[in-house]
């Protein structure tokens, strides 16, 4: 098989694949009414949890629990925390996915979109699903070692925190446009009739 | 060999018939006020295959001027598919004049791009120039509707079914031509007969699914979304990225030990 052979029907295997996956579709198109569910949904899952979680990674627990309880007990807890960092990663993408929703609701309600930002969230996207992937996989192999969990419980309180500011101030500015634009449709179907 | 001629023939036939179906269809539901384009298309599609039988009876199927008439004609109406595929993408986004402005314009380099690399990786064969170019075209027809489908997943929007059943019978039929002209590329006459076959079964299988996307009158395309002002964009979408991108700091410390506490 030549070089060209090779190519052009891996590109068109690529392509075919990539068309199957593009295919299936939005599962749950949104309109501009979405956008304050949306924001609705972000970061209030933080502040639920948070306690919770923390509780869960925290170093001297597990520390106390190493010297005093049983082996077996021991993996058990080390099991549990592990699930409650996959749980966290979800929560984490689902936050993102929000974000991204909101980006996208925006983007197509604007006249203009500037490329560089529009690069930049695609890049941002890529590179997070990237980490994500691989960080769900070192969890699930039981690879990811105990100081970089650790480090979630951190992550989760500066993060939430932030996170719950920054989104209830996009989310005020993005229902005023999201209202601005029914209004205008509105008007559109006045002028009609 | 006479007898994969008979089948081509037969097939030919269905073709036609098919097509026959199809633009009757568009014309009968009216749907050729959504795809005026496509509709065209189906025309010249239709008009080449007579004009080919035509031809054929007078010069012979493996004439010359048959083969020059046939790559020719084809040459009409791969321009003509990219035409249809161009009025596919502006009915999937144009509605949303941000979006579409910047997609376009990527479409375009992504098409140009594709269509000079695969032309320099042909090899160079004079006999092999008219396939290398269809194979160009074809390649970026189906690079356009994958990249427009994906661009339409990620900006969230929703595609109405037959804009979907026609990117998928384009991208199909471009994506089998790639393979079929790559082989024909490698192999050149003692292919030639099958790559024939190939080519109408591939094309045969994309009318069907156009004709069943169509079965149906359809509505009119949507109007344009209402706008917001361009500040809203500008000054949100900023933040937005900040947001995301915060994230992904967080999330890439996973990777990194942390420094040990004094």
């Amino acid at each position: 098989m030549s070089f060209s052979m090779f190519f052009f029907t891996g590109l068109v295997v690529v392509l075919l694949l990539l068309l199957a996956w593009a295919l299936r579709g939005p599962a749950r198109p949104r309109g501009p009414e979405a956008v304050p569910n949306a924001l609705q949904e972000t970061g209030k899952r933080h502040v639920s949890f948070l306690p919770a979680i923390q509780q869960a990674l925290g170093k001297t627990d597990f520390e106390f629990l190493a010297q005093r309880g049983p082996k077996e007990l021991v993996r058990r807890v080390r099991r549990e925390r592990r699930h409650v960092a996959l749980t966290y990663l979800s929560a984490l993408r689902t936050e993102f996915e929000s974000l991204l929703r909101m980006a996208s609701i925006i983007a197509k309600l604007s006249p203009k979109l500037a490329a560089m930002q529009e690069f930049e969230r695609f890049r941002l996207t890529m590179e997070f699903a990237w980490r994500y992937s691989m960080i769900r996989l070192l969890l699930w192999a039981g690879l990811a070692p105990i100081p970089q969990l650790e480090d979630l419980s951190e992550l989760l309180s500066a993060l939430s925190v932030r996170m719950e500011t920054a989104v209830r101030e996009m989310g005020e500015r993005a229902a005023l446009a999201a209202k601005l634009a029914s209004s205008l449709n509105g008007s559109d179907m006045d002028a009609a009739l | 060999m006479q007898q994969l001629a008979h089948i081509q023939q037969v097939l030919w036939a269905v073709n036609v018939g098919i097509g026959i179906i199809l633009l009757t269809l568009l014309i009968a539901r009216e749907n050729y006020r959504v795809y005026p384009v496509f509709t065209g298309y189906n025309l010249v599609n239709l008009a080449q295959a007579v004009s080919f039988y035509i031809a054929s009876r007078r010069w012979g199927y493996t004439s010359r001027n048959m083969w020059l008439f046939g790559w020719s004609s084809q040459g009409v109406v791969t321009v003509a598919r990219a035409l249809a595929v161009t009025e596919l993408c502006r009915h999937m986004l144009a509605r949303y004049r941000g979006v579409w402005a910047l997609v376009w314009r990527v479409l375009c380099a992504s098409a140009l791009l594709v269509m000079v690399y695969s032309s320099f990786a042909a090899r160079r064969k004079w006999e092999l120039a008219l396939p290398a170019v269809d194979r160009s075209l074809e390649l970026s027809i189906a690079v356009v509707i994958v990249m427009l489908l994906l661009f339409a997943r990620y900006y969230d929007v929703l595609a109405m079914a037959s804009d979907r059943s026609l990117a998928l019978g384009f991208c199909l039929y471009s994506c089998f031509s790639v393979v079929n002209n790559t082989f024909l590329d490698r192999f050149l006459y003692r292919y030639a007969g099958l790559w024939n076959l190939l080519g109408i079964l591939s094309f045969l299988a994309s009318l069907l699914v156009w004709t069943w996307a169509l079965r149906n009158p359809l509505k009119e395309a949507l109007p344009e979304e209402p706008l917001v002002a361009s500040g809203v964009y500008e000054s949100v979408t900023p933040e937005i990225n900040a947001r995301l991108r915060a994230l992904n700091e967080k999330l890439s410390r996973f990777w990194k030990p942390r420094e040990p506490r004094r």
